[in-house]
């Protein structure tokens, strides 16, 4: 399967050479969050946990070469409120995650917003409280 | 006519003691105004649903609001003295270097006061007469407001803690509460710091029905050069609307994950 980068900075071309992240708990300020590239690909895994939802992201970087992704989000409880569910993404599905990408330059980011393929949009906050 | 009289006594009782003031009841769930600061996260994030959209929605262009002070600090925040400005700097230097290890709640340690009551997620407040508990969703952080009369021991000032020990009591249908006995390694908010010095005070009412309003006042001789007021308010949430149920946080359990 061809799965097209969207978008690609030359930090992501540098973190396609490096190890995945371990998975670990993120400070926000282990991201650049005001960053925001996007990937495309499919999900092998999506674990709904707390304090951070996680995604792990197949990608295919355009040469044969196929690359785990571990792509943080908000805790559940917030996702929920933004109508996520525990079966929002199942493996095997492809999306498309804009996503602000690690300091670290590792293959892993924090969720800015998930586009599955029949354009469904999981935002990563609840609509602003009025 | 004798007992007509009685019931007419009652009543004008009940009347009298609801003019007194029985103070109002804060008990619901909430969530902040300005959730995430002043964070929107795009039009992606929070946007009407695609059907009432105009074309596609445009990408959003962040993912969180930046919190490790590359911008300097703004005019609102508080005001720090020299020593303090300082270590403010030394931990803004490892948060844009992308370490958390000043970042109490990545640690799933509760933010403690008065940073919990940005709440930036959700808040339960629990009420009786002699008690007022505020609930935040983010690390199910937990202080308790006492409204009994007592008064902090030495004990307590000995043993400070993240929530510290509040005190309240209800002018009209404000309530009144003083925090004292706070740990010096949280933060007054964002990275903040403060001293062993600091203390708490906070104004809480109704804004206008359904809406919570916490004046809060940090006095902190030590790492302020004058006392910090913000206001936070929060919206009650409903059964109707479907969101008043807090989901639990259980933070630990992505620590197990950490590598």
């Amino acid at each position: 399967m061809k799965i097209a980068w969207i978008a690609c900075g030359a930090l992501l071309g540098t973190a396609l050479f490096l190890t995945p992240a371990a998975q670990a708990h993120h400070s926000n300020s282990a991201f650049y969050v005001t960053k925001v590239i996007t990937i495309k690909g499919v999900v092998k895994e999506f674990r709904w946990s707390n304090p951070h939802v996680w995604v792990i992201l197949t990608v295919d970087d355009g040469k044969g070469n196929k690359v785990d992704w571990k792509v943080e989000g908000r805790p559940p409880g917030i996702l929920e409120r933004s109508g996520w569910t525990p079966k929002s993404l199942q493996p095997g599905e492809t999306v498309t995650i804009d996503l602000s990408p690690a300091k670290d330059a590792t293959a892993s980011g924090l969720i800015a917003r998930v586009t599955k393929e029949d354009g469904t949009i999981l935002s990563n906050a609840p609509p602003p409280t009025e | 006519m004798k007992l007509q009289n009685t019931l007419l006594g009652v009543i004008a009782g009940a009347v009298m003691l609801q003019a007194q003031g029985a103070p109002p009841d804060f008990s619901g769930v909430y969530y902040p105004l300005n959730p995430f600061g002043a964070f929107r996260g795009g039009p992606a994030a929070g946007g009407p649903p695609p059907a009432q959209r105009q074309g596609p929605p445009p990408r959003p262009t962040a993912s969180a609001p930046l919190s490790d002070g590359s911008r300097g600090r703004t005019p609102d925040e508080p005001l720090l003295t020299p020593e303090y400005m300082a270590k403010w700097q030394m931990i803004s230097k490892t948060r844009i270097a992308g370490t958390g290890e000043y970042d109490l709640t990545a640690k799933c340690l509760p933010p403690g006061m008065p940073a919990m009551m940005r709440m930036d997620y959700g808040m339960e407040v629990m009420q009786n007469k002699d008690k007022i508990t505020f609930f935040g969703e983010l690390n199910d952080a937990l202080r308790r407001v006492y409204l009994d009369g007592r008064k902090p021991s030495q004990k307590v000032l000995d043993d400070p803690t993240y929530a510290g020990y509040s005190t309240g009591h209800w002018e009209g249908d404000t309530l009144v509460v003083d925090t004292v006995a706070l740990r010096d390694n949280t933060f007054i908010e964002g990275f903040t710091p403060h001293s062993d010095a600091m203390t708490v005070h906070e104004r809480i009412r109704f804004k206008e029905p359904g809406l919570l309003e916490d004046t809060i006042t940090v006095t902190d001789p030590k790492a302020l050069t004058k006392p910090w007021e913000t206001v936070k308010t929060y919206r009650r949430a409903t059964r109707e609307k479907g969101n008043d149920e807090l989901r639990e946080f259980a933070c630990p359990e992505g620590l197990g994950e950490a590598k």
